[in-house]
């Protein structure tokens, strides 16, 4: 698939809202729907801003004709901040980024908590599939509605109600024989689900998140560490055959 | 008319901004007009490819980075076959930086790399256990291995100094001394990110180098000493984000400078503050940057 070159460029917020509970931060942008394909990524930067000094990566999660929007989960001081970001206030955004994938018109989704966003946006590339899909709380549950709306059959779990989406994975195994299958969510999830998939984690993929510099693989930090060698996600990712990822 | 052309020892740029080694790969030709800046040094190779550090290696830390990468790279080979043939399509001085672990390796590296503006030789890394700063804290070493680059090849040697030298000052005498061509100044400081959930340092390998605004006056001190004591020009790096930070470089003594980290806090840096530079100059009168150089002594 060709891969229109990234650009860099300073973008307006016209929508920041909550969404379940993480910020839902709109960005207005006519050329984002021109350039972006599932598995692309943003580095979203604060405007004239040395502290914090790194743009932090994310998902690209909803394009529209004249915008796109990313999740934002709080975990630091750098996404408190960016879930602050008032509307008409300036982000630096640099992307698309990665390398994209054509992905099959019918499949297999596995989310933990806000892996649901690359997953979603991957949704809207497919005509009808399945998603599993858990969170530590019910409340923390999103989108359930419009991804039944896109023809997919949705399962969930949560941790206060006895389970992880490990356990519903492995509850319905059955029902991935045969498919391809695309994860998002913790590392701890990700490297269960290799084991749980047993033989049908050679036709699973995995969507990566390390930290990062620069996103254009300069700075060589977000490496991951594969059957041959270490691999940049920014690179050569952020998805990868979950066959090929090293857990040790 | 502004006049942004330097000239080091013989190295001709056209505007005395480079991009540091370390922070930049090839796909950053699509944000950076790489035919606007006055050099590009290449990421730092060794004979061998390596690896690098295991992850994380880099995390952020206030008004900077920290990383512990390790030297990662595909080796000189690669470099001569691959990186240079593409770096070439740029209108850009184009400087390779060379990492050995023995004055042996060194020699080699330089006696094989041809066809570029100068060699970067790294005495400073802070992220490896052999060669790297444990080299350029010692002037005698640092005087052997400038020496016996500079033996093995007619191009312009630069030798890159660590900040982590007990007497910076007598570093850059020695690399002087051994007959390189300019100073670069200075490369990481060493540092530490803990994370307070495990009590254990964030990154891997534990200690790290840090870069960006949060070193940039202890960078600049090095600078300001070095470029007083030394004859050969001293290329000034550490913090610049701006064209402000540029001009206290040129002022401390620098004759040219170093863009790293900041090009991760925003991919233009470079290209502004070449831009801003001149129209700052124009503002003030200024014809070039000799005007501007050592005003403080």
């Amino acid at each position: 698939m060709r891969n229109m070159p990234p650009t860099y460029r300073i973008l307006p917020v016209i929508e920041n809202r909550s969404l379940g509970p993480y910020t839902y931060l709109r960005i207005e942008d006519p050329e984002m729907l021109l350039v972006a394909r599932c598995g692309h990524f943003l580095m979203v930067g604060f405007s004239s801003s040395i502290d914090p000094f790194l743009p932090r990566p994310l998902s690209l999660f909803e394009v529209e004709e004249n915008s796109f929007s990313i999740l934002v989960k709080v975990r630091g001081r750098g996404s408190d901040l960016l879930s602050k970001t008032r509307e008409g206030e300036n982000l630096k955004i640099l992307g698309p980024l990665g390398t994209p994938f054509n992905p099959p018109e019918s499949g297999v989704l596995i989310a933990g908590g806000i892996g649901i966003a690359p997953l979603y946006y991957q949704s809207g590339w497919m005509k009808s599939g399945k998603l599993f899909y858990g969170t530590k709380k019910k409340e923390e549950l999103i989108l359930t509605r419009e991804m039944e709306e896109r023809d997919f059959t949705v399962k969930t779990i949560t941790q206060e109600n006895g389970g992880t989406v490990c356990d519903l994975v492995r509850m319905n195994k059955n029902d991935i024989e045969g498919e391809k299958i695309f994860i998002c969510g913790p590392w701890d999830m990700i490297r269960a689900l290799k084991e749980i998939l047993g033989e049908f984690a050679t036709n699973a993929f995995v969507y990566l998140e390390r930290r990062m510099g620069c996103g254009l693989g300069g700075c060589k930090s977000c490496a991951v560490k594969t059957n041959s060698g270490y691999k940049l996600v920014c690179q050569e990712g952020p998805l990868f055959p979950l066959s090929e990822v090293r857990f040790d | 008319m502004i006049d942004l052309s330097v000239n080091l020892s013989g190295i001709k740029l056209k505007n005395p901004v480079i991009l540091a080694s370390g922070v930049w790969d090839l796909p950053y030709r699509e944000i950076i007009d790489f035919d606007r800046l006055g050099g590009v040094i290449y990421k730092g190779v060794s004979l061998k490819p390596k690896e690098g550090n295991p992850p994380p290696r880099l995390t952020e830390t206030p008004c900077g980075v920290i990383n512990s990468i390790g030297l990662e790279n595909e080796g000189v080979m690669n470099f001569i076959e691959e990186i240079l043939p593409t770096l070439k399509e740029s209108n850009t001085a184009i400087f390779s930086n060379i990492f050995g672990e023995s004055i042996e390796e060194f020699s080699k590296l330089s006696s094989l790399i041809r066809d570029v503006s100068g060699i970067e030789v790294n005495v400073s890394c802070p992220n490896v256990d052999k060669g790297g700063l444990l080299f350029g804290k010692d002037p005698n070493i640092v005087y052997s291995i400038t020496k016996s680059v500079c033996n093995e090849t007619d191009l312009p040697v630069i030798v890159k100094l660590t900040p982590s030298s007990a007497n910076i000052v007598e570093v850059a005498q020695a690399a002087s001394d051994a007959g390189a061509s300019a100073i670069s100044a200075v490369n990481t400081f060493q540092g530490l990110v803990i994370d307070i959930e495990t009590g254990k340092p964030l990154l891997k390998r534990g200690v790290g180098g840090v870069s960006g605004p949060a070193i940039k006056p202890l960078a600049l001190y090095n600078v300001y000493q070095i470029a007083k004591s030394v004859d050969i020009p001293v290329i000034g790096s550490g913090g610049i984000t701006t064209y402000q930070d540029a001009l206290e470089y040129f002022f401390a003594g620098s004759s040219a400078i170093q863009i790293g980290s900041a090009i991760f806090n925003n991919p233009l840096a470079p290209i502004q503050i070449i831009d801003n530079l001149k129209k700052w100059m124009e503002r003030k009168g200024y014809k070039n940057l000799k005007e501007l150089k050592g005003k403080y002594e």
